[in-house]
């Protein structure tokens, strides 16, 4: 290596972060929890828990469990509220902004009124970069209806859009429960969305065979950790080609990141920033070590900038994408 | 340690981190059997780990540092390799069956020396994870985050402690009675299991545990501190035929009215164990402290999994209804047994 080490910046359709890695939503609580395990001032952007305009209990016990290579759960959207957010967790967010991440808070609504409401108000607060919306939650009642159904994603997002300050990012989460996540990644581009981020979990079940139940409480939950992650390169790869690449809409990936391998792998295929979710479960440090061994991956491959690296995926020519067979 | 330093640089100063967690690597002092399917696990420390109290837990990592894929990944290093030959990655998952998340351990005990800090966990072989634990040995490498939640409380206005501790509920117990000794309580242990092979204890050559029911120093993790205690099992293979709160109850009656109130009773174990305790002693108009149990993924309050059912407390705001899910892991585990609402 020559010189000046790669660079990790990222411009993300306007969202210009300092290097890709970013925790995903759920995974990290609201801001300070992991504090003294992660240098949180050395994300590239922080993601909330999902916050719905009213507080939250969330499902009953058990709301998680593991899987070989994975874990499902189903907390239920569990959260303390827009009103609780604002005032409690939004002052510590934005210390941390000052620190340096880029501030993303994900939300959720049961119709699209309740969205925009949520995101009109969220919006209007200062030092907030983006709105994740969460419309693939697998564990709530009608929580996949959005994220499923273009018909319904398209107008959605252009409500939502329509609600919110124009400098502020529109983030849709796509959900892998879909026949054909190019249709839903193309209607939350039609309706508005700059940015995308996949996947979701996957709804999943397992089973106590002795009891002849589910093992869940809430009988299904949704699927992350390493087992998801070759399925979600795919889908990432799949929207990178036939959909965001054109559009110039970055995707923000996720989906079993435990090592730099895993979010080398993604940003090959498409993506351009990255966000760690289950891994922070087993090292709540694990952005900022990816972070600090992408630099290096970087410079092996002769490239001085991450972005050179983002779909550079070769394809064997004569490959055949088994979805559209 | 300077990863940790560097780490703290982000936090305000108004967020309380005391006591301080950490991701540590550790070595197995030793790994021994203590009863069928139980293991004593005995783990060194570099330097001086954060302070800790009874009732509080690690996350053991129950697959070797850095996921088996690479160590220097947990260590924030880089790889090297030559351009000309592709580095070979091994991939974890799908040539080893590992547990992925951590799994939380009660502390069972501590120590500290000059070169360092042990602390004792117990486990028994239940799945994945605990599987992998068994085969340790010692010199072997783990890595565990912690300390993690709360602790016991012990009272100014109370000096007689009444352990009670079921199956895997009984190491927190042994981490109290440590630290109860140290501050001058009277002790009385209640041990309980299923069946004699199941009791995760050590009992003294010589010293049965009294049939009757009687408190005798027969269980060495009590009595290296001058306690007694009483063992009870589901079958009467050893100890007092019973459940645990059969060998608890004859105690209590036998106390006088100013002696309960300066009695706590502290309880961990299975879930029915610990609510059968808690009537006991709220009958008896003693107060009770219970460590609970649930799965957790992380530990650290953010995955929201492991919710107990707690009543609502004064002052508490912003909710419906007489009680409110609060996290085993940060907001516990040790709560006070009324508090709790019990299923």
């Amino acid at each position: 290596m020559n010189g000046e080490e790669p660079s990790l910046n990222v411009n993300l359709a306007g969202l210009k972060l300092a290097n890709p890695m970013m925790t995903a939503s759920g995974t990290c609580g609201y801001c300070f929890e992991y504090a003294d395990l992660l240098d949180l001032s050395r994300l590239g952007a922080f993601v909330t828990k999902t916050i719905t305009a009213k507080p939250r209990k969330g499902n009953e016990a058990y709301r998680i469990v593991e899987t070989r290579g994975g874990m499902l759960n189903a907390i239920g959207l569990a959260n303390v509220g827009l009103e609780v957010f604002l005032k409690e967790k939004l002052p510590q967010l934005r210390q941390l902004r000052a620190s340096g991440p880029r501030i993303i808070v994900n939300i959720a609504g049961h119709d699209a009124n309740e969205f925009a409401e949520l995101a009109t108000h969220v919006s209007a607060e200062d030092d907030i970069d983006a709105i994740e919306l969460n419309v693939s939650c697998p564990n709530v009642a009608g929580g996949l209806d959005f994220g499923t159904n273009p018909d319904l994603l398209e107008p959605l997002v252009a409500k939502v859009r329509q609600s919110i300050t124009p400098n502020i990012n529109l983030i849709v989460k796509l959900s892998p429960n879909v026949g054909d996540i190019c249709q839903t990644a193309r209607a939350a581009i039609n309706g508005g969305a700059n940015i995308l981020s996949m996947i979701n979990t996957y709804t999943a079940l397992t089973v106590d065979v002795y009891h002849r139940r589910p093992r869940l409480a809430n009988g299904t939950g949704g699927l992350s950790g390493p087992a998801i992650r070759p399925l979600a390169v795919y889908l990432v790869n799949r929207v990178y080609q036939n959909v965001a690449r054109q559009a110039n809409v970055p995707i923000i990936a996720m989906g079993g990141i435990q090592y730099w391998q895993d979010a080398a792998e993604f940003i090959l295929a498409g993506a351009s920033a990255l966000a760690v979710g289950t891994g922070l479960f087993i090292n709540p440090a694990t952005p900022t070590n990816i972070s600090d061994q992408l630099v290096s991956w970087l410079s092996k491959l002769g490239y001085n900038h991450l972005e050179q690296a983002v779909g550079s995926l070769q394809m064997p020519t004569a490959a055949t994408d088994t979805h559209s067979q | 340690m300077g990863a940790i330093m560097s780490a703290m640089g982000s936090l305000p100063a108004n967020v309380s981190t005391i006591p301080m967690r950490c991701l540590v690597g550790a070595t197995v002092v030793f790994n021994e059997p203590i009863c069928r399917e139980h293991f004593r696990l005995r783990l060194g420390l570099p330097g001086r780990f954060s302070p800790t109290k009874p009732g509080q837990f690690v996350q053991l990592g129950c697959r070797p540092p850095g996921g088996g894929q690479n160590q220097e990944a947990l260590l924030g290093q880089c790889i090297e390799w030559d351009t000309a030959i592709p580095p070979k990655l091994t991939q974890t998952e799908l040539c080893e069956e590992l547990a992925l998340l951590r799994r939380p351990f009660s502390l069972a005990g501590r120590g500290d020396n000059a070169t360092g800090t042990w602390i004792d966990v117990i486990h028994r072989v239940v799945g994945t994870g605990t599987q992998w634990l068994a085969h340790l040995a010692a010199g072997d490498r783990v890595d565990l985050i912690g300390p993690l939640g709360n602790q016991f409380e012990l009272p100014d206005d109370k000096s007689l402690g009444l352990l009670v501790g079921g199956g895997v509920g009984l190491p927190p117990m042994f981490y109290l009675a440590q630290w109860m000794h140290q501050a001058g309580w009277d002790v009385v242990g209640f041990v309980g299991a299923t069946t004699r092979d199941l009791l995760a204890v050590t009992c003294n050559s010589g010293q049965e545990p009294d049939p009757g029911g009687l408190p005798t120093h027969c269980i060495e993790e009590f009595s290296q501190f001058n306690f007694p205690a009483v063992v009870t099992t589901d079958d009467g293979s050893q100890g007092l035929m019973g459940r645990v709160t059969d060998g608890l109850e004859p105690l209590l009656r036998g106390l006088s009215v100013p002696r309960r109130r300066q009695a706590v009773v502290f309880v961990c174990g299975p879930q029915a164990m610990m609510q059968a305790t808690a009537h006991l002693a709220q009958a008896y108009g003693v107060d009770c402290q219970v460590c609970l149990e649930q799965a957790m993924a992380c530990g650290m309050g953010t995955c929201q999994s492991c919710v107990v059912k707690i009543h609502d407390q004064p002052g508490d705001i912003g909710e419906t209804g007489d009680w409110r899910y609060k996290l085993a892991c940060t907001d516990g585990p040790v709560f006070n047994a009324q508090d709790v609402a019990w299923a």
